[in-house]
């Protein structure tokens, strides 16, 4: 299958916690939210191994992150550990409440075979370029 | 060596107040009763620091860079002063002050957080109660849409899960724990009881369970992907409980119906309340989000989205609250303290701080220093500083200082206040 369709819900995980604490710039972050979690299910449709990067895309954007299978999720469910990369895809529409919708929110997932994942720099350059 | 004893946790809003941390030579050397993150905050406290204050990423020394932060704010027309939860109620008090000087917005991470709770609290009350009175007489749990196996780890530990209370003295056994998730994690793993919901299906749900609590027969087979028979048996168990409380996260207040979620579980409690003893408390993620909110709802009478611009303060989430705020372009200069939103908000948001000058108060080096023009290392509050901070149920606890902070790196209090000062003179010299 070219892509899937998901519903995309982000949130805080351990790693991603004890990542952050030992800093933004730190390998460990990285690898603990530039990743994407997907059911089995989804993973074999698209013909992922565990850490293949794939494409996230949302109307108000797209990043490659890696993706990793999760026993958890139910096919069409799809988990992005909070941070800068799942912030690419998500809008900033608040409904007059002041929350963006960072739960819930539909998406596609596409294999990104041979694309690079970006780097932390890479985002802050992508920010500062407007983008 | 020294070992510090009763230390308090500066991550999450369960702070810990049972550490142990050992120091030699002013570096932290082995921690106890830590959690995962908690270890990794101590542990990995000197790594990835902000190494002194710069301008234009030049260093300098800290008065060129508070004379620099002070001139962004004295000729901004629009500031921003966001963060705060990650700090102690001291820093916070100076940030409000602050906006007042410069006639800017004061907003707090509860926006990104619990924001939509406090709204729904706001409109409808809340039936709550502390942390202690939940591990001495809760025997009915439900986590609702919050994951503490990952995001406050040792909560079931020491107040909703394990421990032995006074009525509940079976401990984990004499506790009937309910996850609600949309994905099956590792909380839902260790409850009595895992419904599987459907992605922004929450307001049906709770509503369904209300229904049922009142004794209306629910004619649909299922509700939010949860089947009829399971909501008609976990209201009976909520009717039929000593003492009830529902922990919720942000899987309620970051999906559709935001606010409107919270007034339903605030409902679903107030039912209960005919029946039984039940409360409800939201899983506060930044250990001083919820200080954050009760020293800036004293000063101003708001707990978040301040705006002076008027002199006075008023408030307007959905208006002054920082991400529509950068969304639309409004702030012309931001100060962040203790936060990280170029990371943390949707990037139509983030990429307007790439556009205006941000001063960064903060230890590391984070995405938002990475495209501040002033950055100035600030002193880990419960590491190198002392302070209040205010537990996920409102309980204020002093924060211990375990290590000495960096030459000539000061609290985020001093920090503001220094940065007042200058705009104070600045003001009065134009």
């Amino acid at each position: 299958m070219e892509q899937i369709e998901v519903v995309l819900v982000s949130g805080r995980t351990a790693d991603q916690g004890a990542g952050l604490e030992v800093g933004k710039t730190s390998t460990s972050y990285f690898e603990s939210v530039a990743v994407v979690e997907l059911s089995a299910d989804d993973a074999d449709a698209l013909g992922l191994g565990d850490g293949d990067p794939v494409e996230v895309a949302t109307p108000h954007g797209s990043v490659v992150v890696r993706s990793r299978r999760s026993g958890g999720l139910d096919r069409g469910v799809s988990f992005f550990p909070y941070g800068p990369w799942a912030n690419r895809v998500f809008g900033s529409y608040t409904g007059g409440t002041g929350m963006p919708s960072f739960k819930g929110v539909r998406a596609t997932i596409r294999p990104a075979e041979g694309q690079a994942v970006p780097t932390l720099m890479d985002l802050v350059e992508a920010l500062r370029g407007g983008r | 060596m020294t070992v510090f004893t009763d230390v308090i946790c500066p991550f999450c809003g369960c702070l810990c107040d049972d550490l142990e941390i050992t120091v030699e030579g002013n570096k932290i050397v082995r921690t106890r009763n830590a959690c995962a993150i908690s270890a990794s905050k101590y542990m990995h406290h000197e790594e990835n620091r902000i190494d002194g204050p710069t301008v234009d990423g030049k260093a300098v020394g800290i008065h060129e860079a508070v004379d620099a932060a002070a001139e962004i704010l004295a000729s901004a027309r629009r500031p921003l002063i966001y963060g705060l939860s990650s700090t102690e109620c001291g820093a916070v008090a100076e940030a409000v002050e602050l906006a007042e000087l410069v006639g800017g917005v004061v907003d707090n991470t509860s926006s990104v957080c619990h924001g939509p709770t406090i709204l729904a609290l706001q409109a409808v009350g809340e039936s709550k109660c502390t942390l202690g009175e939940v591990k001495n007489r809760a025997d009915l749990v439900v986590f609702w849409g919050c994951n503490p196996a990952e995001a406050h780890i040792r909560h079931l530990i020491r107040y909703s899960g394990m421990p032995r209370g006074l009525f509940v003295p079976e401990g984990r056994k004499g506790r009937y724990i309910v996850a609600v998730d949309v994905r099956e994690t590792r909380m839902g793993r260790v409850a009595d009881l895992f419904l599987k919901i459907e992605p922004n299906g929450d307001f049906e749900l709770l509503s369904a369970i209300r229904a049922a609590v009142r004794g209306h027969k629910i004619r649909a087979e299922t509700v939010s992907g949860v089947p009829r028979q399971q909501i008609e048996g976990l209201a009976e168990r909520m009717k039929g409980a000593k003492m009830g409380v529902i922990f919720f996260g942000l899987g309620l207040t970051q999906s559709d119906g935001r606010h409107m979620n919270i007034d339903a579980a605030v409902g679903l409690v107030a039912d209960l309340n005919h029946h039984t003893k039940f409360v409800l408390t939201p899983m506060r993620g930044h250990y001083n989000v919820a200080g954050a909110n009760t020293v800036t709802a004293w000063q101003t009478g708001y707990p978040y989205a301040v705006d002076f611009s008027r002199g006075y303060p008023r408030y307007n989430p959905g208006e002054y609250t920082s991400v529509d705020l950068l969304a639309r372009g409004e702030a012309d200069a931001a100060v962040v303290v203790a936060s990280d939103p170029a990371a943390h908000f949707p990037a139509d948001a983030a990429r307007h701080l790439g556009r205006i000058p941000v001063v960064t108060l903060d230890q590391k080096v984070s995405m938002t220093a990475l495209m501040s023009k002033v950055v100035i290392p600030v002193a880990t509050a419960g590491i190198e500083a002392e302070g209040t901070a205010y537990r996920m149920d409102g309980v204020p606890i002093r924060l211990r200082k375990v290590i000495e902070p960096h030459e000539g790196v000061l609290p985020d209090a001093e920090v503001l206040q220094m940065i007042m000062y200058r705009v104070r003179e600045l003001k009065e010299g134009a």
